[in-house]
């Protein structure tokens, strides 16, 4: 495997989205290239920051409310 | 007499019982399978419109619509990405057709979404050399908004909605090798913003020094 082929499968590395033989091709590659094992763990660490950063918000009570009027309302139409 | 016939009273209301008890029955499904991710949906919301109230309108037509054609919703497939795929479908619909300018990023509304959290982040325990740890909510919520919509969405569906990437396939209708592609490209770009950041602040980026 060359550097560009293991760039493909990079994101699908990070995501374990590789299949069996695509993941120990990507390896054997990371074990012989330290720029693309580099890459590799910056990859990784910058899916934890966003995991870890992006911040969740709670929905409005209001809109918990007004879906769950909507679904019962829908029900008295019919 | 002011007293009720009991005989009259009973007949419509058993009928409408009986209705009501299959409406029922479909609204508690509902309520555990798709109204349980009602966080998640109001977040992508959010990420898309970029506005509280328009995200709101987004999530109550998406659970309408979604309510609505509740049957032809696929038992046991993945309901929070049939609900992300109708919410988008909205967005583009009702959003997208009159704004031109996607990435436009209203900074002032990020400052107001995390300005509640700001102090909760003060807590600099980890090495203060590692400059991602030194990283705000907001300077990652600006770096992703920074990047074109194409490479944010996935990075999105992927990383804070824990999609796989046949679901992110559907979603964007792409092949699932453009998913791994953006995604990659995304990542690195993302990864620059953030170093930019860093930089800016004075945090040391070289790893060998």
């Amino acid at each position: 495997m060359n550097c560009q082929k293991a760039q493909v499968l990079m994101s699908a590395a990070v995501d374990c989205e590789l299949t069996v033989k695509e993941e120990e091709g990507f390896l054997l590659h990371l074990s012989e290239c330290k720029e693309c094992k580099d890459e590799f763990e910056d990859a990784k660490k910058t899916k934890m920051i966003i995991k870890e950063k992006i911040v969740q918000f709670k929905a409005p009570q209001s809109l918990f409310n007004s879906i769950m009027e909507l679904t019962s309302a829908s029900s008295v139409e019919r | 007499m002011d007293n009720p016939d009991p005989t009259r009273k009973v007949t419509p209301k058993t009928k409408k019982e009986s209705l009501s008890k299959e409406e029922r029955q479909k609204q508690l499904e509902f309520q555990k399978e798709a109204v349980v991710h009602l966080n998640s949906l109001y977040n992508y919301a959010l990420h898309l419109t970029m506005n509280p109230s328009d995200a709101e309108d987004l999530v109550q037509e998406t659970y309408l619509k979604a309510y609505r054609f509740f049957n032809s919703f696929e038992r046991g497939t993945n309901c929070k990405a049939w609900l992300f795929k109708i919410l988008k479908n909205n967005y583009i619909n009702r959003f997208r057709k009159n704004s031109k300018e996607p990435g436009k990023v209203d900074y002032d509304l990020i400052k107001d979404f995390y300005h509640s959290i700001k102090d909760v982040q003060n807590d600099t325990s980890e090495a203060e050399s590692d400059y991602f740890h030194s990283l705000l909510h907001e300077e990652v919520h600006q770096a992703l908004h920074s990047l074109p919509e194409e490479f944010r969405e996935v990075i999105q569906l992927c990383d804070i909605d824990g999609f796989t990437y046949e679901e992110i396939a559907n979603m964007v209708e792409s092949p699932i090798g453009t998913v791994r592609s953006r995604l990659y490209r995304g990542r690195k770009l993302l990864r620059e913003q953030l170093e930019g950041y860093a930089k800016k602040y004075g945090f040391n980026t070289d790893k060998d020094q």
